[in-house]
């Protein structure tokens, strides 16, 4: 599949202070390579230089060194042509305050030079899509946040982009309103085909709505990969905590399949493994066979959160025999 | 150009006016900025003539000075408030991802900018007609037309200048939106001709365009200032300030796309 993205050796250091200059390195050389259609996200800590990357890629921000392609163009000298084909929805979002839903979605249209018949079209279109008819005569400052959002998202797609760029877009927002952000990110998605570019700090939203995610530390594209990938990656594992009475072949469990590690503390027993769902059944049996009696077993599985803090912990240089 | 390309291009700038006026039409002060100031600051300085018993011609001097800093105060912050509006609306950065060009920004604006301190001009001068008889048509529509011309493209310059110092130090710079216009007034000799101005005001005030469009228009009422090609003069130098701010503006574009400004002044 063609690329909708590449980056190349992206680096940004902002410079700052009149008389004495500050010096942030926001990116050390940071790659990428997103196929058309995929939903990739870009994990970190604040500060990391999510918003830094995307504002780079959606050509808001010149990198000092590096190349850029979007959608085959050069991201650093196309951009007039890039941004016919490209849009950005980022968290807290920010309209004109005094016009109203519909004519902040008229402008925006006419920004991108729609005309008068296919402007209106377009906007009628994108209120239906995002329920905001009974909104559309409220000025953006009476809006409540959630609504904002979708007048953001509607306004993402007013010039029908082919590669979507969402930075944050559900910061701030109550639990019930990020789902249905979420919800409408998906349906995007699904209806249109087109390119998403997330950055988020939220794991369950990146592990929801992203393809492949890519975990950015100061600065560095840490690892890419699904989120299964990268719970396997880091091999923290899922914990299967067996309550039992008997004694247990230690060195038995050991060399068991899909076994990282495992503590045995009076009665109870808490394994480490690749895979708990797939390895709990061979587990138990192999237990049992061995003559122990077990009481109860409960699954907790890894999530993204997990790998979230094991890479924020340091983990910059994942070791490729620990995959 | 194809037809519909450039019907594209036009409701670009289209763009810019509605959005000009739409905020404006919603903005009390609004109202102030069209007709309280310029018709207070007119009747201030037209009753003090009167109190001052001048002859027919310096009053018309006074009062084409006012009228003409009202016309540029109104048109040059509509070109500011472009970029204004959305400095503190926090929106920045969705105009320019936008594939809108920076000339087509400036013109929009200025286009509303026009429209509206039009209007003012059209108020001041049926009340200077009628409070003080002084007859703005007395030089003709022609070098009316040109005079307002000239006023309008040195509140493009205005303008424009207002909105490069807005992207290279964004909050800060929003006061130069009222103070630029008051001060080059003062430079050029609203109530005065400019030669009475001290050491080195005079020759900075023969590097602004309005100096001379002024001289023009005061010429038809008896005045002679010394200047010669004042026509040529000031389109001359109006239009070299916008061309060189134009450049300018887009070099401040690619500063703050390098420096981050327009990320900054957006969140």
């Amino acid at each position: 599949m063609a690329l909708a993205i590449e980056a190349e050796g992206i680096f940004k250091t902002f410079r700052s202070g009149w008389w004495k200059k500050r010096e942030k390195e926001a990116l050390k050389g940071v790659d990428l390579r997103i196929e058309e259609r995929e939903i990739f996200g870009i994990l970190g800590p604040n500060g990391a230089g999510k918003t830094t990357l995307l504002s780079i890629l959606c050509t808001l921000l010149l990198p000092d060194r590096g190349k850029v392609q979007i959608l085959g163009m050069d991201g650093l000298h196309d951009e007039h042509e890039i941004r016919k084909r490209v849009n950005i929805v980022s968290g807290n979002a920010n309209f004109l305050w005094s016009l109203t839903v519909k004519e902040n979605l008229h402008y925006y249209g006419m920004l991108y030079g729609l005309t008068g018949r296919e402007r209106e079209t377009k906007v009628d279109t994108l209120i239906n899509l995002f329920n905001l008819r009974e909104y559309q005569n409220i000025p953006f400052d009476e809006l409540s946040t959630g609504i904002k959002q979708r007048l953001s998202l509607a306004k993402s797609l007013i010039n029908d982009p082919e590669v979507l760029f969402l930075d944050e877009p559900t910061v701030g927002l109550d639990p019930d309103v990020s789902i249905r952000i979420r919800e409408e990110i998906l349906s995007i998605h699904r209806q249109k085909g087109i390119t998403i570019l997330l950055t988020t700090h939220n794991m369950k939203e990146a592990e929801n709505l992203c393809g492949r995610i890519a975990f950015l530390k100061e600065g560095r594209i840490v690892t890419i990969g699904t989120s299964e990938a990268l719970k396997r990656m880091v091999r923290i594992g899922d914990r299967l905590k067996v309550e039992f009475k008997g004694r247990i072949q230690e060195d038995e469990l050991l060399r068991a399949d899909g076994v990282i590690n495992f503590t045995i503390s009076n009665s109870l027993c808490e394994i480490v493994v690749d895979d708990g769902e797939r390895r709990m059944g061979s587990l138990i049996a192999l237990l049992s066979q061995s003559g122990v009696e077990i009481k109860k077993v409960t699954l907790g599985q890894t999530d993204l959160e997990d790998v979230f803090i094991e890479f924020a912990k340091g983990e910059e240089n994942p070791d490729p025999d620990r995959r | 150009m194809s037809s519909l390309t450039l019907h594209r291009r036009l409701i670009q700038i289209w763009a810019f006016v509605f959005k000009n006026w739409i905020i404006a039409k919603r903005n009390v002060f609004t109202i102030f900025e069209i007709l309280f100031w310029p018709v207070v600051g007119f009747f201030s300085v037209g009753l003090l003539t009167s109190f001052l018993e001048l002859d027919p011609n310096k009053t018309g001097f006074i009062l084409v000075g006012v009228i003409s800093m009202s016309v540029i105060q109104v048109c040059q912050i509509d070109v500011a408030y472009v970029l204004l509006y959305d400095l503190w609306s926090k929106s920045l950065k969705h105009t320019f991802i936008a594939p809108v060009q920076s000339f087509q920004l400036i013109l929009g604006s200025w286009l509303i900018g026009v429209i509206r301190s039009f209007f003012v001009f059209l108020l001041l001068s049926i009340f200077s007609s009628l409070a003080f008889g002084f007859d703005l048509l007395r030089p003709g529509i022609g070098p009316l037309i040109l005079f307002l011309l000239g006023l309008f493209l040195t509140a493009a310059s205005v303008g424009m200048s207002v909105c490069i110092l807005v992207l290279l130090f964004g909050y800060m710079a929003d006061v130069a939106a009222w103070s630029f216009s008051g001060l080059i007034s003062l430079i050029c000799g609203i109530y005065y001709p400019v030669f009475i101005l001290p050491f080195p005001f005079p020759q900075i005030a023969q590097a602004i365009p309005l100096t001379y469009f002024l001289a023009y228009f005061r010429s038809f009422y008896g005045f002679n200032e010394g200047f010669k090609n004042v026509l040529a003069w000031g389109f001359g130098l109006a239009g070299l300030y916008v061309v060189a701010e134009a450049i300018l503006f887009k070099a401040v574009l690619h500063r703050a796309r390098k420096t981050g400004v327009l990320i900054k002044l957006s969140e």
